[in-house]
Formats: structure tokens, sequence, C-alpha cells
């Protein structure tokens, strides 16, 4: 459409397309990650909606409405299997929105569509809370909000841009306010428990089941980031440890469940040697009651991380646990030492948990282990000579590393070890380990992550959601747990350059590969230092933070009473500043009815007496009648003023000159008769 | 300006309800403490505001996002939240303002017969920046009707806004109670203002239907009488336009032809007067109902203006004189109107 057509719309069809696009602009960013009917139905919704308001016809009936609703509420049953959860709650959301526009006929109506708005801006952030997100959402408040001030103008025909001006205004004295509970307001962890999403994505879980995943989808958002002070590791030394995975059911491992009583259960025994390293870690909200911190971060007073509300606990796997999930950005220092032994020396009862299989899961690689263990020389075989045995069988027999591997059935073991030899990390972990188990070795699965991107990028190292990672671990007698990766066997780059291996492109990511790599690089790291200068500052502002800048201001012992208080006392100030403000306003008046009344006051301190709606000129005429020539000058401005009041161009304000000269002419005719 | 209270203006009290329930007791103390006045100018005092149902609902909104920020650690759900709740604050102060400082008046309002809509015009003066989404409409919404009226205020400037009431009866009549509120910007505060202006309006008796004859009109002394000429109607000869001729007594043919004002001269509208007598208005059947001979005087009244004919109020302890022409008919519809 142009602008002149545009121009030429009745209002209300004009203000119902630009609440659409409004609405298309919101809901947009989630049409990415929405099941596609969702995307098809919204955008139908809406431009039949906006074809209703162009030819001015008749909103569809309510029954039609109802059965709408029902199928989009079936399909979501269909698509996400419940009506629960993030994803399913953020799609009925979007059908409703969409609807509601359907009925748009009372004011009422238009509230609701507002309020949904305002909520589906906000789910956004559940994704991502990125600068572009919330770039873009502010556009998305902003039009809202514009929306909602045009509302409310039902005069006319209003400009838009006096609305969208209207909105900031609001929205910028607002903004202080903003500010104060943004500051203040105490930051306290989830009310309740968040249901966790089964989202199929690279990325740590407490659990791990091969071969339900056909497809790995890669999630390039980034896991945390590294600061270091002085050595920086080598990649083949970055491994962040996450939950040590290991119970096997035959289908799903899990953290250990010990058959053990507590005392023979194994400790942690660790012991650190050589150089360490310093680093600091920001740490994306994961969702784990867990820290995946740089292997070996030892138990030590100068090495374990202190965070503000957040107490740990380092498990007998050498895993760092926090009493609830990390839903909020995390910050802290601590040391981790690269050479390291842990785990108990002697062969202890307790070991035992570490070589159980399920009975009669995976028949055909226990034979192959056991064929394995008769060959000659493997029958008295240490742990290591068999590791060294198995890997080496991995690298010969036609491995291959992919992140599509298919789907695995139930004996998924057998199939990967024995038939199609497909898999990425997680494939080789497991199938290590088992095989480990066959012939007798202790061993566990550990999950976390694995490298980092290749530069730093203002300072900081990127480790994302694409570099999950699974390795294994078995015990060797004098020495303890020792770290084997099997998936280094088949793709030695994965684990030496850190580099996750990239899925094969899609349409988009393949249109994208045509553009220089390095240049796309670069892009991304730019990006990404603005992005992580926002997190800093802005995302991951908490109650650390918060009491930071309590001790800035002067508070010895911060707390949350503190907070509060603090908050109060802006805020109250805040309301007396607007009722000092509207106090001033009351005495503001128009600038000529002033003007007219310190020029009634200053003819009657001269002796003559005005009526207060005589215009200049006939002041100015009864100057002239009672001071005579004295009074020329004086009626001179006044005639002046009159001019100026009813200029064909008036209705201005006066000019800020002519008082003062008024006055100057009045007090000289005052001086000769004192 | 001094509170006075004026004829016809009842003690309303509009709340449904029992007669003295402590809602209407309040609403009769809260007409009391209201000044009346011809001209208000909106300040604190006078200016109520209160959070609307879609406040309330944008509040319970900013609450469940403030727990999905919570629950979820987003910080800028944080911002979002808050970001919201200040304008949502900073919007009461900006719907007070709507209405802070504006000046109201009414504009003296025409007569009109009984039953037949007035158009009050409220001018509402605004001193400072422009104001949007002002509604004006009756305090007493049941009594007065639906009358309603949107409207924006330019910056310095006025707008007027016309409301109507339609008097049942005769006489003087108090205007109704005014109230102005605006919900501008977000919707979510309403404020208003409650004014009693002090102007009134007076209503004509209704004139009866369908229209009596006149009485019969006594000749001035040596007038030839026709009764041909008795409705006064008949083209007589023109003559030049003066002053005080009625529109009806134009030749526009003639006027479009020739570019000149000219009157038709017609008998009646010389030498004719038409005595309207108090005891001839009787309706037969009605006796001395005080209201019937009014309605039929003021049929008569406007039969007579429209033949042209001088006349004039005779009736017990009133003698209007004899006159012509818009300004004696007010006078005489007035005199009609306000009969003891």
């Amino acid at each position: 459409m142009n602008l002149t057509a545009w121009r030429h719309l009745p209002r209300d069809a004009r203000d119902t397309l630009f609440l659409l696009a409004v609405i298309g602009w919101t809901i947009l960013p989630h049409l990415l990650h929405l099941p596609p009917w969702c995307a098809a139905m919204a955008a139908a919704v809406l431009a039949w909606r906006a074809r209703v308001a162009l030819t001015n016809s008749a909103l569809p009936g309510r029954w039609a409405l109802v059965a709408v609703l029902a199928l989009a509420t079936g399909l979501t049953l269909w698509s996400e299997r419940t009506l629960l959860g993030k994803e399913a709650g953020v799609t009925m959301l979007v059908v409703l929105m969409a609807l509601k526009t359907l009925e748009l006929r009372a004011r009422r109506d238009a509230l609701v569509v507002f309020f949904l708005g305002f909520f589906i801006v906000l789910t956004h952030f559940l994704y991502s809370q990125s600068l572009l997100v919330a770039l873009s959402m502010l556009v998305s408040a902003w039009g809202l909000l514009t929306a909602l001030v045009l509302a409310h103008m039902p005069v006319g025909r209003p400009p838009l841009a006096r609305a969208a001006a209207m909105a900031a205004r609001t929205a910028v004295l607002g903004a202080p306010i903003m500010l104060v509970l943004f500051m203040l307001f105490p930051r306290i962890g989830p009310l309740w428990g968040i249901p966790h999403d089964a989202v199929g994505r690279t990325g740590l879980s407490g659990s791990l089941r091969l071969g339900g995943v056909a497809e790995i989808a890669n999630d390039n958002s980034i896991a945390l980031r590294l600061r270091f002070f002085g050595r920086v590791p080598t990649p083949g030394e970055m491994y962040f440890r996450g939950p040590v995975l290991s119970s096997f059911n035959g289908r799903e491992w899990t953290a250990l469940a010990p058959s053990f009583p507590s005392s023979l259960q194994l400790a942690a025994e660790m012991q650190v040697s050589g150089e360490p390293v310093r680093y600091e870690m920001t740490l994306e909200p994961s969702r784990l009651p867990l820290l995946p911190l740089l292997e070996m971060t030892p138990n030590r007073a100068d090495a374990v991380p202190r965070i503000e509300g957040w107490p740990l606990r380092l498990r007998a796997d050498m895993q760092w646990q926090v009493e609830r999930p990390v839903s909020e950005r995390l910050r802290f220092e601590a040391t981790a030492w690269p050479t390291h032994r842990h785990g108990p020396r002697e062969n202890v009862l307790g070991l035992r948990d570490f070589v159980e299989l399920p009975p009669g899961a995976n028949p055909r690689t226990l034979e192959w282990a056991a064929a394995l263990r008769a060959r000659p020389g493997m029958a008295d075989a240490d742990a290591g000579t068999l590791v060294a045995a198995v890997l080496g069988h991995i690298r010969s027999a036609g491995f291959t590393y992919t992140l599509a591997p298919g789907e695995y059935g139930a004996d998924a073991v057998d199939e990967f070890w024995l038939d199609r030899k497909l898999g990425f990390c997680e494939h080789f972990a497991v199938a290590f380990v088992v095989v480990m188990r066959a012939l007798d070795v202790p061993s566990r699965i550990v999950t976390g992550y694995q490298g980092t991107d290749r530069e730093p990028v203002d300072g900081y190292w990127i480790v994302r959601q694409s570099n999950a990672h699974a390795w294994a671990e078995y015990w060797q007698a004098g020495q303890g747990w020792v770290r084997v990766d099997p998936t280094a066997a088949v793709a030695p780059d994965r684990v030496n350059r850190g580099q996750s291996l990239p899925p094969v492109p899609g349409f988009v990511g393949g249109a994208l590969g045509t553009l220089d790599p390095a240049t796309l690089a670069r892009l991304r790291d730019a990006w990404e230092l603005v992005n992580n200068r926002w997190n800093q500052s802005v995302l991951n502002y908490s109650r650390g933070q918060q009491f930071k800048l309590l001790q800035q201001l002067g508070f010895a012992a911060p707390s949350w009473e503190d907070l509060a208080y603090l908050m109060v006392l802006l805020l109250s100030a805040a309301s007396l500043g607007g009722a000092g403000w509207a106090l001033w306003d009351r005495h503001r008046q128009d600038p000529w009815q002033r003007l007219q009344w310190r020029v009634q006051r200053a003819l009657l301190a001269l002796g003559v007496a005005v009526l207060p709606h005589h215009p200049p000129r006939t002041r100015a005429a009864q100057v002239r009648a009672q001071l005579g020539d004295a009074g020329e000058p004086l009626a001179l401005e006044l005639e002046r003023l009159d001019q100026q009041r009813y200029a064909a161009d008036g209705g201005g304000r006066p000019d800020r000159r002519w008082w003062p000269r008024f006055r100057a002419a009045a007090s000289a005719l005052r001086r000769p008769a004192a | 300006m001094a509170a006075t209270v004026l004829p016809g203006a009842k003690p309303a009290p509009a709340t449904p309800g029992r007669p003295w329930s402590p809602r209407a007791r309040f609403w009769a103390w809260w007409q009391q403490r209201l000044p009346v006045a011809d001209r208000s100018t909106l300040t604190q005092r006078n200016v109520y505001i209160l959070p609307t149902k879609a406040g309330l609902a944008f509040a319970l909104t900013l609450l469940l996002m403030l727990l999905a920020s919570i629950n979820y650690q987003l910080n800028l759900g944080y911002l979002l939240t808050f970001l919201l709740a200040g304008s949502g604050i900073v919007s009461m102060h900006l719907t007070h303002g709507t209405l802070r400082g504006l000046t109201l008046h009414l504009r003296p309002a025409a007569a009109v017969f009984a039953g037949e809509p007035v158009m009050l015009e409220i001018v509402i003066d605004n001193p400072a920046k422009a104001r949007h989404g002002l509604a004006v409409h009756f305090q007493d919404r049941g009594t007065h009707g639906p009358s309603f009226a949107w409207c924006d205020v330019p910056a310095l400037g006025s707008e007027t806004v016309r409301l109507s009431i339609v008097p049942a009866a005769r006489g003087w009549h108090g205007v109704p109670m005014i109230v102005v509120e605006s919900c501008f910007p977000l919707g979510l505060f309403r404020a208003w203002t409650i004014w009693r202006p002090a102007g009134r309006v007076l209503a004509w008796p209704r004139p009866e239907q369908p229209a009596p004859p006149l009485p019969a009109s006594s000749p001035q002394p040596g007038e030839r009488v026709s009764s041909s000429r008795a409705q006064g109607t008949e083209l007589d000869g023109v003559r030049a336009w003066r002053r005080g001729d009625g529109l009806r007594q134009v030749v526009w043919k003639k006027v479009a032809r020739t570019g000149e004002m000219v009157s038709r001269e017609t008998a009646g509208s010389e030498g004719r007067e038409l005595w309207l007598d108090w005891s001839a208005a009787s309706v037969p059947g009605q006796g001395a109902d005080i209201e019937r001979r009014l309605s039929r005087l003021t049929a008569w009244v406007l039969a007579a203006e429209r033949a042209g004919l001088a006349y004039g109020l005779r009736s017990p302890g009133r003698q209007g004189g004899l006159g012509q022409g818009e300004a004696h008919k007010r006078a005489t519809l007035d005199n009609l109107a306000t009969w003891p």
C-alpha cells in the first residue's frame, strides 16, 4: 500500500492495521521455534483481520472463533503432547493473541489484546535475552503503548506520530522509576519449581539416553564465558565437569545409585600438582543444580568459588553441586589444577558399583568384550592396556563421527558398536564404558563441556552449548580415576582444537556458508563483544551487584531490608516530586493572561484602573487619556503588545522582551512623580 | 461567584436505592459541598482520580509478569515489567494533568419549548498544552439521557462541547451537574470533575397541537376589514425591505431577479392588532387548567407571529404591549413561561 492510500484510510482501519502490524512484529520472533501450523494460523488470522479492516466487512461470529480455538488447542496437544509447559503455553498465547484480534469490537477487547501483547513480549525473554531481542521487544512495547494511547484519543484522526510521541514521553518519564525498581528490587530465587522442558538440543542434562534422538540440533547459544588470570589452559585441558553418570538401566544413564552403605562408598581423595589455573567464569542459567567447573577444581579454601546465596558442595564424583537449579547468571572466580589425581588408589569394594551392567542388555557387545579378553596377553592385562586396545579398535574399525546418526533401537550399544558405527560423543562414551565394564574395568561417563571458541573476544573465552561433550573415566589401580576421551580416537579435531564439529548445514546455513567464513566469524565476534557488555552490565545484574551498589552508597553491611528501604525512599521521593509538579502546574496559566494581570497591576500602581477583560489597545487609550503625553511610551508599548496578540500569526507565546520594556517605561513614569 | 440555589435546581439524589441509604446521604452531602459556579477552574481540589478496571487488569498483568521474571530469573523481564510500571505511574500524573488547569463555563442557552432538546454549549478553555480525549456528560445520566461528547482542546485555545437536555415542563430549569472526565493517555486511570453550573435554561410552554385557530382580531380604527385578508397572507404589494421585516416577508424571487431586498406588504402586517386573552384561551372540557391555557396561548403567539399580526398578551394582572417580530415573540413567550 502506498503512502497516499494509507493517509486516506478511515481512522478505524488505520488504527486496526497499525495494531495488527505491532502484533505481527511482537509474535514474529516466536515463529522460529513454534510449530509450523501455529505460524501459519497466526499469519492467516492476522491477514484475514487486515482484510476485514480494509474492506470494512463483518467480523466472524463467536462460533467460528470457538471452532478455530478448539482446533488450535487440539493442534497444540498434538504437537506438544501437553497444554502445560513453556512451549505449549507460548503456542497457545500466540494463537489466542491472533484470535483475539478477530474479536476487536469493544474497547475492552482491545485492552485484552494490549495486556496479552505485553505478556507475549515477556515470553521472548524465556528464549533469549540478547541485545537484539531486547531492542526488537522495545519496539514492540512502544508500539503497544502507542496503540493504547491511540485508543484513548477518540476525537478526529490523530496522527500516529503524535500518539507515538505521547507513548514515548510516558515511557521516558517512567524510566527513572524503572531504573530505581530494577536496581533495588530484591532479587529472590524462583518461587516454585520450573517445569523442565524436554528440548532436544546439545547441552547438559542430568541423564543420558542413547538412540532416542536421530539428529541433534546444534545450539550455538553461550553456556559460559571464561577469563583467565595468567596461564590459559591448552584446548586439550579445557574439560568442564558436569554430571557424572554411573548407573545404567539398559536404556538410560543416571547419577550413581549406590548399592553400598556410605562408609563403603568412594570418596573424592583429590590430589593436585603442577601449576594452577586461576579463572573467572560467567555461567548462563543452566537450570541444573551444578557448576561445570574446569577440571579439576578441588575443595580448598583458595580454589573454591564463593557466590553470595549459593552454598556449594563437592560430590564424591568430583561434581560441584549447588542446592537449587542455576536460574540466574552467575559470575565467580575459581582455581583449577589440570594435573590431578582422584579416586581410591586401592581396589575397594565401592568400585564394584562401576562395573554393573543390566543383565541381558547388549549381549553381542558383551560377547565382543569376552572375545577381546580371550586374545593372547589380554587375560591378565591391566586397565591401561585394555583401554589402549579398545581405543585402537575405535580408530581402526571404521567408526564415523556425525551429529545425525539416525535412531537406534533397544540394544543401542550393540547396534552402534558392531553394525552402524555412526555416532557422536555420547555414543562413543557410552559404548566405551559398556565395553570396559564388560571387561570388568570400573568406569563411568562424565558429561560436561569440552573446548572453547578458537579466539577470545574482549578477553573472554566462550563455551557454547554445542561444546557439550561426554567422555569417560576408568579406574586404574595406583592412579585412581583416569580420563579417557573415546571420541578423540575417531575425531581428534573435536578434542584437540576444542571445536565442535559443525552439523550438515540446512538451507539457510548453506546460504550463509557462501559468505567468507573469516568475515562471518569477525562479524560474530564483534556482535558478541557488544552482547557481552550487555550481559555483564544488564543481564548479569543480580543480588551480588545490588549489595555491591549499596556498599558503594555507604551501607557497611547491606541487607535485603536496606534494599527495600532505599527503594521505598526513592519511590516516595518520586511521588513527592509528582505531587510537586502538579502543584506547580496548578499555578501555570496562559502566558497572555498572566501578562494581562501584570499589566493591570502595574497600571493600577500608576493610578490607571483598567478592567481585566480590556485588550491592550483599550488600556493604551486609557493611559493616554489619564496620563497624557507622559504616558505616551507606555501606550505605545501597549499597542505593540496588542499588535502581537492579535497578529495574523498570533496565538503563540508573547515576546519575552516585551515585559522588561514595559516595566522600564512604567518605572520611568513613576520616578518624576516620586 | 456567589453560590445561589436556583429555582428548578433539584436536590437530585441520583443514586438508586433507598432514599436515605448511607450512599444517598453521602451524595446529598457531597452535592451540598459542591459550589454552584458559572465558571469552574479545575485544580487539585476538584479533580478526582481513581484507577479504572483496565488499570486494575494492568496491575494484575504486571504482577504476573513480575512473577514470571522472578521464577525464570529474567533480568530483561524485570526491566520490561518495571518500564511498564513506571509508565503506568506516570500515566496517572498525565491523566490528572489532562484535566488540571482547564476552565469550564457555560454559554447562555437559548430558550426552547418544553419537550424539545436545548443545546447547552460548554466552553473549555485551555491555558497550557493540548489536551486529548476529554469526555463531557451529565452526572446523572439516568435522568438526562446518554448525551455524551468527546473533545480535544488545542494548546492555548478553547473548545466548545454541546450537550442537550430536554426540559419536561415550562419555566426555569437549572443545568444538571456536568462531569468532565478523561482516561488519556493509557486508560489506566480515570480523572474526573463534577461541576454544578450556575446557568439556567428557560423552557417556554409546549404549543398546543394541533394548533387552534387564532381568536378574532379587532381591526384598528379606520381600517377596512376583509375576510380574505384575515390571515394576512395575501400579496398586496411590495415595498423596500425595512429593518424588522421577517424572512417570510421577503419576496425572494424578486430579490433574486433584481438584487434588491423587497418585502411583501400585507394588510395584516400593517394594520391588524390581536389581543391574546387569557380568558379566551380556556379549553372546552378542561376548565381552567393553567398549563392548557398557556399551551394554547403559546400556539396563538406562534400563529400570530407567522401571520405577521401585531399581537399582545392580555391576562389578569399582566398586560403586555402590542408588538411584532422575533424580540416581541420571545418576550411574550418568556412571559408565558414564567407564569406564576
